[in-house]
């Protein structure tokens, strides 16, 4: 041994690099890399009632959950004086209670967006997901504990994903060719949407009603379990279930649709609407604005996705 | 540097050769298994480090250092079983060599400095002891595994000192760090070779377990298991560190004789770095002249005596053809998308196997009819302080000049992207990598700077992906331009640092700025080029 290594230091020093190679190697990841390398389990259901498993797991229906709400003029902000719940930052200006806005036409999620379809989108790409919790729910479930980046990046994911695909229903298909993308809806999107056109204060009307809504309980539900016939456009869980996020940032009413990319400096929470499953009444109004850090991943936050006009 | 083993050692230059000599009389003890117990209590020593808190706060960390106490244990009882069964016994002698503890104090000294502002050093002495009690355990077994005889000193101090001053691994993988150790000293006994009639070691102990394990985790993509550029950028954050490193630097100069190796290197460091600054408009390395952890190591690293050439040409050559190295290394690193700290660690291991080469081609020129025409046998006949003088004054002209302690071109961000608008050399490709190393640290900026760049597709090639992903990051962190991209790909829109960014964006090399008022960072980041920040500066004092 020792004349070898007399004779081929070199040799012996190429065994040694091959030693050390091999321990590096066969190091095991540390339990702090391994928890962030870890993708959690990402089950998907070979079925789920309702739903097409062959598309996302988009609901089953001909525009794959998409649901017009038509352009137009509606009530925005609260009337203190009609609704005792509403808060300072729901009043439209000091001489205004309520304003009006006009919206074009768009497209909403009849459904919050579920554990199913966030875990195709998380299959699919492999996004890190920065909580577990987010896919821990029934599939059925929204998603939760997601921030706002997560879910512009699933929606940016899904409308890659609907305008590529040769079994998009035809009327997507040709609002994405002509240039519609899948979003998260502005707050006066998400607003109209929940209170339509005239000025309920709930989205079945003006008086709270437990079996309209999952609010005040110890979860969520899965999505479209209340059924809600006096609802808007058919739209589910807009109150209660789990906050939504919107693409709206959080600024002092006036609402101006031109304004939401301004204000760079700021570093602005994002509006959040509809309240959760933990919250009352009070917060499950269609005029309540909620805001959030944009990278804020809660148990009682999810979103719903819009197509919207470019 | 190496930690010489007595009778058997490479003799230096005359003081060495002379130190050396005084240092061989001393007598070995008689052989007994007896002097088993010293290993054994040193392997007691680094199983009750592991019970210190630091040390327990990880469970693999815990589980490290009872693992080297293990293999020690093992080791020692098998050496002992062969010695009974032979009867035979061991001894040592106790030879306390200059250039272990004098090395040793410098770098001891160098710690203090840097850990009094940088704290994690304070906090890693426990580790410390737990490896040097780990050196002198497996040095003494490896020893007397081979040998009759083992030499006591403080052998091991530089070459744990040494190794620690480039690699840490980091707590979950501190295994490495005793087996880089283990390394070292593995190298030191068998890669061995002939020079000048005795067998004495090739490499450098310390540089060689560095530059080894620097090459295989760069072959492995595994660097980010080490703190090596933690440390190496946080060797800054320790005021005036080039001058620091300069005066305690001298101590070996003066005792070592190595000031034309260290000033070789210096001067080809600095050299290079004016020559390509000048050439291109851009500096050589990003954010200093010659980078701290490389102005340590050519004091340091690369000036052990057995493993240099003993003339003073070939030290002048050795030191210039380290310069050299680094320089090319950090080029070849950065190109590679490597982390250049590794480029001081790299070349040390090929210029240990040069310098018989060196030697034969210096007694070549030697021996040429131009070496005493030029007079160059009275330029290197001169004492090692003339040459040292030289060098006080050659550095001391680089401070003067700015070129040590002062602020660097390159830590200003403004001064990056006026370059890479103007296409200066490699300025774009920097440009994104100090923003990326920004945006690691969560400056939301850079993250949306570097968003913008991949959207667009100017600086480097379009990447959406990447963009999106940036801008993520961006907006998380509360950087509202970032959000407002990530809404509307088809326009890109940018903002002026944060307060806090600026924080992160001004660290020149690692600073903490947390602490400064407004009108402070506003000031500095005026001075740095951010034009926007020059009429806050009023606004804020």
């Amino acid at each position: 041994m020792s004349s070898f290594l007399k004779r081929w230091p070199a040799l012996a020093a190429l065994g040694l690099v091959a030693a050390v190679w091999l321990a590096l190697r066969l190091a095991p990841a540390s339990p702090a890399d391994a928890e962030a390398a870890a993708t959690p389990p990402v089950e998907l259901p070979v079925e789920l009632p309702g739903f097409r498993a062959d598309s996302w797991f988009l609901p089953d229906e001909d525009l794959l959950g998409f649901v017009q709400v038509p352009g137009g003029a509606f009530v925005m902000g609260s009337d203190a004086g009609v609704d005792p719940l509403a808060f300072d930052i729901e009043r439209w200006s000091p001489t205004a209670a309520q304003g009006t806005v006009d919206v074009p036409t768009f497209y909403l999620g009849r459904y919050e967006v579920t554990v199913a379809q966030y875990a195709a989108f998380v299959r699919a790409t492999g996004y890190r997901v920065a909580d577990a919790g987010a896919l821990t729910g029934r599939p059925n479930f929204p998603v939760a504990s997601v921030s706002w980046t997560d879910a512009l990046a699933y929606a940016r994911w899904l409308g890659e994903m609907l305008a590529g695909s040769a079994a998009t229903p035809a009327p997507l298909a040709r609002l994405l060719g002509g240039g519609w993308r899948v979003t998260l809806p502005t707050e006066a999107e998400w607003e109209k949407a929940a209170r339509g056109a005239d000025t309920r204060i709930y989205p079945w009307g003006n008086e709270p009603r437990a079996e309209r809504a999952n609010y005040q309980g110890p979860g969520p539900t899965r999505v479209g379990a209340f059924e809600c016939p006096e609802c808007p456009y058919g739209l589910a869980d807009m109150s209660g279930n789990v906050w939504e996020w919107t693409r709206s940032p959080y600024q002092p009413y006036p609402y101006d649709p031109t304004d939401d990319t301004q204000g760079l400096d700021a570093e602005a929470l994002w509006v959040m609407r509809g309240g959760s499953f933990s919250d009352g009444p009070q917060n499950i109004r269609a005029g309540v604005r909620g805001g959030a850090d944009p990278g804020a991943r809660r148990p009682f936050i999810g979103f719903r996705v819009a197509l919207s006009r470019p | 540097m190496a930690a010489d083993r007595g009778p058997r050692s490479a003799k230096g230059p005359k003081g060495e050769a002379r130190a050396n000599a005084r240092a061989s009389t001393p007598t070995p003890t008689t052989p007994s298994r007896n002097v088993l117990y010293l290993p054994l209590a040193l392997s007691a020593v680094i199983g009750a480090l592991a019970f210190l808190p630091r040390v327990q706060a990880n469970p693999r960390l815990t589980f490290s250092v009872w693992g080297a106490v293990a293999v020690l244990l093992a080791w020692l009882a098998v050496l002992y079983v062969r010695l009974k069964r032979t009867d035979e016994g061991r001894s040592f002698v106790a030879v306390l060599r200059k250039q272990h503890y004098i090395q040793a104090c410098v770098q001891l000294s160098i710690y203090a400095y840097w850990g009094w502002y940088w704290r994690p050093v304070y906090e890693f002495a426990g580790l410390f002891l737990a490896q040097l009690a780990f050196a002198y355990a497996f040095d003494m077994l490896l020893s007397w595994s081979r040998h009759q005889n083992y030499t006591l000193g403080f052998g091991p101090f530089p070459i744990v000192f040494s190794t620690n001053l480039f690699i840490w691994f980091k707590d979950d993988w501190f295994y490495l760090q005793f087996l880089m150790l283990a390394v070292g000293f593995v190298g030191k006994e068998f890669v061995r070779w002939e020079r000048e009639g005795k067998r004495v070691h090739i490499f450098n102990p310390s540089a060689f377990t560095l530059g080894l394990f620097s090459l295989v985790l760069i072959a492995t993509g595994t660097t980010d298991l080490t703190w090596g550029p933690d440390i190496a950028s946080t060797l800054t954050l320790a005021p005036y560190i080039y001058t620091y490193l300069f005066a305690v630097g001298l101590v070996c100069l003066y005792f070592f004789s190595i000031t034309l190796l260290t000033g070789a290197a210096a001067a080809v460091l600095f050299g290079g770095s004016w020559v390509y600054a000048a050439v291109t408009g851009v500096p050589y390395f990003i954010d200093s002249e010659i980078p701290a952890a490389v102005f340590l190591g050519l004091h340091l690293l690369v000036t052990d005596p057995s493993t240099s050439p003993r003339t003073p040409p070939g030290k002048l050559l050795f030191g210039a053809m380290y310069g050299g190295g680094v320089l090319a290394l950090y080029g070849l690193l950065s190109s590679s998308g490597v982390p250049t700290h590794y480029d001081k660690l790299l070349c040390v291991p090929l210029l240990n196997l040069s310098i018989r080469g060196i030697d034969a081609l210096v007694a070549r020129l030697r021996a040429s009819p131009a070496w005493g025409s030029l007079r160059l046998e009275w330029a290197f006949g001169r004492p090692n302080p003339a040459y040292m003088g030289i060098w006080v004054v050659f550095f001391l002209s680089m401070a003067a000049l700015g070129r040590a302690d002062g602020r660097h071109t390159g830590d200003s961000l403004p001064f990056w992207e006026q370059a890479c608008a103007e296409d200066r050399s490699n300025a774009c490709e920097r440009l994104l990598r100090l923003e990326a190393t920004y945006c690691g640290d969560a400056s939301a900026w850079a993250c949306n700077e570097l968003g913008v760049a991949y959207t667009e597709g100017r600086l480097t090639t379009a990447d959406a992906d990447l963009a999106a992903g940036y801008f993520s990051r961006a907006c998380e962190l509360r950087f509202q331009a970032a959000c407002v991209n990530l809404l509307d790909p088809t326009r890109t829109s940018r903002a002026e640092p944060r307060l806090l960014d600026l924080r992160l964006l001004l660290r020149e090399g690692g600073l903490n700025r947390m602490g400064d008022t407004e009108g402070e960072i506003y000031a500095r980041a005026c001075e740095h080029g951010w034009t926007f920040a020059c009429s806050r500066v009023a606004v804020s004092l």
